[in-house]
């Protein structure tokens, strides 16, 4: 019960900062999860987030249930499931009678735009810590190099699920 | 996945922001249409069901069933709940569908929405994890995953670049930015944090009327 009341916990603050999309929430899920509450290695958060943007639906909820199964089984899944989506759910509840004109209020988008550079200095910093966790030799290097070419050189082209699978075959064969 | 979506997402969002700002002043909405939960339900669960990641992919996918095949919004309506949907926290897809399915059925409808939307993950998930999962350890499927890990830095790096190319196009921002860094590398400070203050930075330096997310 306890370990569900604190999976709990860490999903709603996972939800309530996962500002602006999925990758968001890797260094959200990094922090929380690995660093603070040891609840999951390095490598099978590594995993988790690989199967999460395999599946359908939003990466958010896919690794929230993931993680809360692993964690707990079935119930685990179901609250950190619900834990995820609750903080936005809630502020969307209380927003109801101004919703319509919150988007497009001037100061709402200062402080939006302020956030954004806080995503990005978050997600800098998830590809810093996460990338030296992940990389550990010259191989690996070159295969995320290699991943991060495709991805800049097929932009809007080809969707980045395949740069993901690609390096997981290309590491069936090298590794 | 994300990456390339988020950063086009803010592209598109931005315009849309501009473009329903003018509709929503100059034309009232049209009446709703009283559309069954039954029905919310079954089509954000197709949508949950068979879109690969959240953000824009579904996005797109909602305003193509919603908007241009089954008509029960109209343009405006829905460019105003993505905005708003993007002016919180939390996934967009889960809120894009709590502010459609309101708009669409009130309460009921919007929790047939975000159930229908949530739920396909949620069961797709179990089965992995019921099914899938024991044979993770094995040392073929182990190496698989391990060169997708590498491929998500990659991505993480690429998201990084696509991002700051868009956004860190003045001085000021550079600085909410590095501060912002700072605080997680430094003083490691909780992410959520680090938002609320990047939040309140830009509110105090970027210039007041509207802009252009990025």
């Amino acid at each position: 019960m306890q370990i569900l009341l604190k999976l709990f916990v860490s999903f709603a603050l996972i939800g309530l900062g996962a500002y602006g999309g999925g990758l968001v929430t890797i260094p959200l899920i990094q922090h929380e999860l690995v660093d603070q509450r040891h609840w999951l290695t390095f490598d099978e958060m590594a995993r988790i987030l690989a199967i999460s943007q395999m599946t359908p639906g939003p990466i958010a909820i896919n690794a929230a249930t993931l993680v809360g199964f692993q964690i707990a089984g079935f119930w685990g899944a179901v609250a950190a499931t619900v834990a995820v989506v609750l903080p936005s759910l809630s502020i969307l509840l209380c927003l109801a009678p101004f919703m319509d004109r919150i988007g497009q209020n001037a100061k709402v988008l200062r402080f939006k735009a302020g956030m954004q550079l806080g995503i990005l200095s978050l997600i800098l910093f998830a590809a810093w810590s996460y990338g030296t966790a992940a990389i550990k030799n010259g191989q690996e290097l070159l295969l995320a190099v290699a991943a991060f070419l495709f991805l800049i050189v097929s932009e809007g082209k080809v969707h980045p699920i395949w740069a993901i699978l690609a390096c997981g075959a290309v590491g069936s064969i090298i590794f | 996945m994300l990456s390339a979506l988020l950063f086009c997402r803010m592209k598109i969002d931005g315009s849309w922001n501009a473009m329903s700002t003018e509709q929503f002043h100059t034309k009232p909405d049209e009446a709703p249409l009283r559309i069954s939960c039954a029905d919310i339900f079954w089509t954000f669960f197709r949508i949950g069901l068979f879109t690969l990641g959240g953000g824009l992919a579904m996005t797109t996918v909602m305003r193509h069933e919603l908007v241009l095949k089954r008509r029960w919004l109209a343009d405006d309506g829905f460019m105003n709940e993505l905005s708003t949907a993007t002016a919180v926290p939390g996934a967009i897809a889960v809120n894009l569908a709590y502010l459609q399915g309101r708009r669409l059925h009130g309460g009921l409808g919007a929790t047939s929405a975000v159930l229908g939307v949530v739920l396909p993950s949620f069961f797709v998930i179990l089965l992995i994890a019921w099914f899938a999962m024991p044979y993770f350890g094995q040392p073929k499927v182990a190496v698989f995953f391990r060169g997708c890990a590498i491929g998500v830095g990659g991505q993480l790096a690429f998201t990084s670049f696509a991002f700051g190319r868009k956004l860190l196009r003045s001085w000021p921002k550079m600085a909410v930015c590095a501060g912002a860094l700072a605080m997680t590398v430094v003083w490691e400070m909780h992410p959520i944090w680090v938002l609320v203050v990047a939040g309140g930075l830009g509110f105090a330096l970027t210039k007041p009327g509207p802009q252009a997310p990025g």
